[in-house]
């Protein structure tokens, strides 16, 4: 059998989801990314809001996830987002809306709006990749940076004297009473890639609920800024961060929170 | 109901009846003195269960303006208020909007600065509503209302040009207008649009995206120069449009005078006076008002100065707008300034001596 016989609809046991579109990736090769978004592709496909989703973009890395994913977006000044999305979900309740940001934008400079959104219980998610790093700008100390950790703003490994503490920031958010679900996630391995499917529709789906605010933290890898293969990065990740970013539910009280 | 609805109230209080009055969608702000009532009268008039305008009072300027970035991108009603520092914090956001061309309305009551300076009013913020503010090359719609009446009104006219040019708009007032009282007559009220007229009337608004139809995607970011010079050659297109189309100013006393006092907003009521007193000893001066700050009216001052002798700008900064008086007089007759600064206000009496000076 040659590979023309192979490829053939009744043999297709795996496809890219519809929302994800042909556009080349601008991801670096083994990053987190791409996965984190055909997973929030296929959510919104089976819960059959394609036409009802509004994402907000932000500033780093995933800056341009509105040229992937084909639903409405709106790209959000650095740390925004979640100002943006307040706004959108309370003016067009019945649209999912959700924000799509990385540590630097939500973990720093975008504080402020991340707690105040959450702790309004504002109905939307927040997808938050985790990569303890600045990607975008080349690598720089970013506020989840671990300490001891290298990067170009902390050349000699983070230092609590010089540069302060990693911020967990999902521990934060579940003490805060505006949040319904608050969780830890990854998408290293098939079945690390199955469990975050499930936490980003169970966050969507009490979106729409109207349960409150969602926070999905995807532990993530930058090989590019860790400077390690895309294999060796997973392998740094389970080792180094998930020992201090720890995964699974944080804080679940959508289910009795009717 | 009466069919016309005359009330007394305050110019802050009078932009928050006609933000419900007009179909305003959102308001989104944050409390600083001296325009904490528009945010207090909405909450009080709990306009989201009659009209189903949002009101939210955000965590920061910051919050505030790109609220109304996320709001006005979905194609709604969308506004903020806020005063000087505020309206500085909100700089970033505002750039945002112009870039992405979105329509918004912001209400700046100003304070004198610099820095934290002072809760009492001034005109000091002209530059920075008129002149930029954040950063790249972009414009706002820039009202000056004089009386609680033009602040009731122009919550209605700058919305429309917001939404005419897709571009934010912004009422440049001062705690003068704001917390006067003053007779107004409440504009006519207007439904609030449908979810379907909106996606209709904005079909480019990101709102959830419809089989069928193309992802709308709202941004000012393109990292090609190429396409971006493009897309900045679009936007001087369009702000020479609107300087072309959008002038407004008002003329008092105008047709016989030799000088003339050129003064917005509340510094305009002051040379009203000024300009009563000075007639009254024979003076014959008359009154320009921009009335639109941006686009300023060049035309109308470059046609005043081959008509009177001297201009006097009557502001209470150090002077700002004479910078654009003097553009458009080009060197044809004398401009001067006059001003107060950090919370003072001039009185029509030191209007009249300038006058003199300028006559002399």
């Amino acid at each position: 059998m040659d590979i023309k016989e192979i490829m053939q609809p009744e043999n297709l046991v795996y496809k890219k989801p519809e929302l994800l579109n042909d556009t080349a990736m601008h991801y670096c090769p083994g990053c987190s990314h791409g996965v984190v978004h055909k997973l929030i592709s296929e959510v919104i496909a089976e819960m059959g809001m394609e036409n009802k989703t509004v994402g907000v973009s932000p500033v780093g890395c995933a800056v341009f996830a509105y040229k992937y994913i084909d639903i409405d977006w709106e790209e959000a000044a650095h740390g925004r987002a979640p100002a943006l999305a307040s706004a959108v979900k309370r003016l067009w309740p019945d649209r999912l809306v959700f924000t799509y940001q990385g540590d630097g934008d939500l973990a720093c400079i975008g504080t402020a709006e991340t707690i105040h959104a959450l702790n309004r219980g504002e109905n939307i998610t927040i997808v938050f990749v985790n990569n303890a790093i600045y990607g975008m700008t080349g690598g720089q100390m970013a506020p989840t940076t671990l300490m001891g950790m290298k990067t170009a703003t902390c050349p000699y490994g983070r230092d609590a004297k010089l540069h302060g503490y990693p911020l967990k920031v999902a521990d934060i958010a579940a003490s805060l009473e505006g949040t319904c679900y608050v969780t830890r996630q990854s998408v290293h391995t098939v079945g690390a890639i199955n469990k975050a499917k499930r936490a980003l529709r169970k966050a969507f789906e009490y979106s729409m609920q109207g349960k409150g605010s969602s926070l999905v933290e995807m532990v993530s890898t930058c090989n590019s800024g860790w400077k390690l293969s895309p294999e060796k990065a997973n392998k740094w990740m389970e080792e180094n961060m998930f020992p201090f970013y720890n995964l699974g539910d944080i804080k679940d009280t959508g289910a009795n929170n009717q | 109901m009466a069919e016309r609805e005359i009330t007394l109230m305050k110019g802050n209080e009078a932009i928050a009846h006609a933000a419900i009055r007009c179909g305003c969608d959102g308001y989104f702000g944050y409390p600083i003195t001296p325009q904490s009532e528009v945010l207090e009268t909405l909450a009080e008039q709990k306009p989201w269960e009659t009209t189903g305008m949002v009101v939210l009072q955000a965590e920061s300027e910051t919050s505030s303006i790109n609220m109304v970035y996320g709001g006005a991108a979905t194609g709604k009603k969308v506004m903020t208020s806020s005063s000087s520092p505020g309206i500085s914090l909100m700089q970033e956001g505002i750039s945002y909007l112009a870039g992405a061309e979105l329509p918004c309305l912001v209400v700046n009551v100003s304070r004198g600065g610099p820095g934290l300076g002072t809760i009492q009013p001034s005109q000091a913020d002209y530059f920075q509503s008129c002149k930029g503010g954040g950063h790249g090359d972009y414009r706002l719609i820039v009202l000056a209302p004089s009386s609680v009446q033009e602040m009731a009104d122009f919550v209605y006219l700058a919305f429309e040009l917001a939404f005419k040019y897709r571009n934010p708009a912004m009422i440049l007032t001062d705690g003068v207008i704001g917390q006067m009282m003053e007779k107004v007559e409440l504009p006519p009220f207007k439904a609030r649009r449908t979810e379907k007229e909106i996606i209709e009337q904005c079909p480019w608004a990101a709102n959830g995206r419809p089989a069928g139809r193309k992802p709308n995607i709202i941004t000012s970011l393109e990292l090609d120069p190429a396409v971006m010079e493009e897309i900045n050659i679009r936007l001087q297109k369009k702000y020479a449009q609107i300087q072309e189309n959008e002038v407004r100013v008002e003329e008092f006393m105008l047709e016989d005078a030799e000088y003339a006092i050129v003064a917005f907003g509340s510094a305009a009521r002051i040379a009203k006076k000024a300009i009563e007193m000075a007639r009254e000893e024979g003076i014959k001066v008359g009154l320009l008002r921009p009335i639109t700050l941006w686009p300023f009216p060049i035309k109308e001052v470059e046609a005043l100065s081959k008509k009177v002798k001297g201009i006097l700008s009557l502001e209470i900064n150090a002077g700002q707008m004479v910078e654009d008086i003097r553009l458009a007089v080009n060197g044809r007759i004398p401009v001067s300034h006059y001003g107060r600064l950090g919370g003072i206000i001039p009185a029509p009496d030191e209007a009249v001596v300038e006058l003199k000076k300028l006559i002399k």
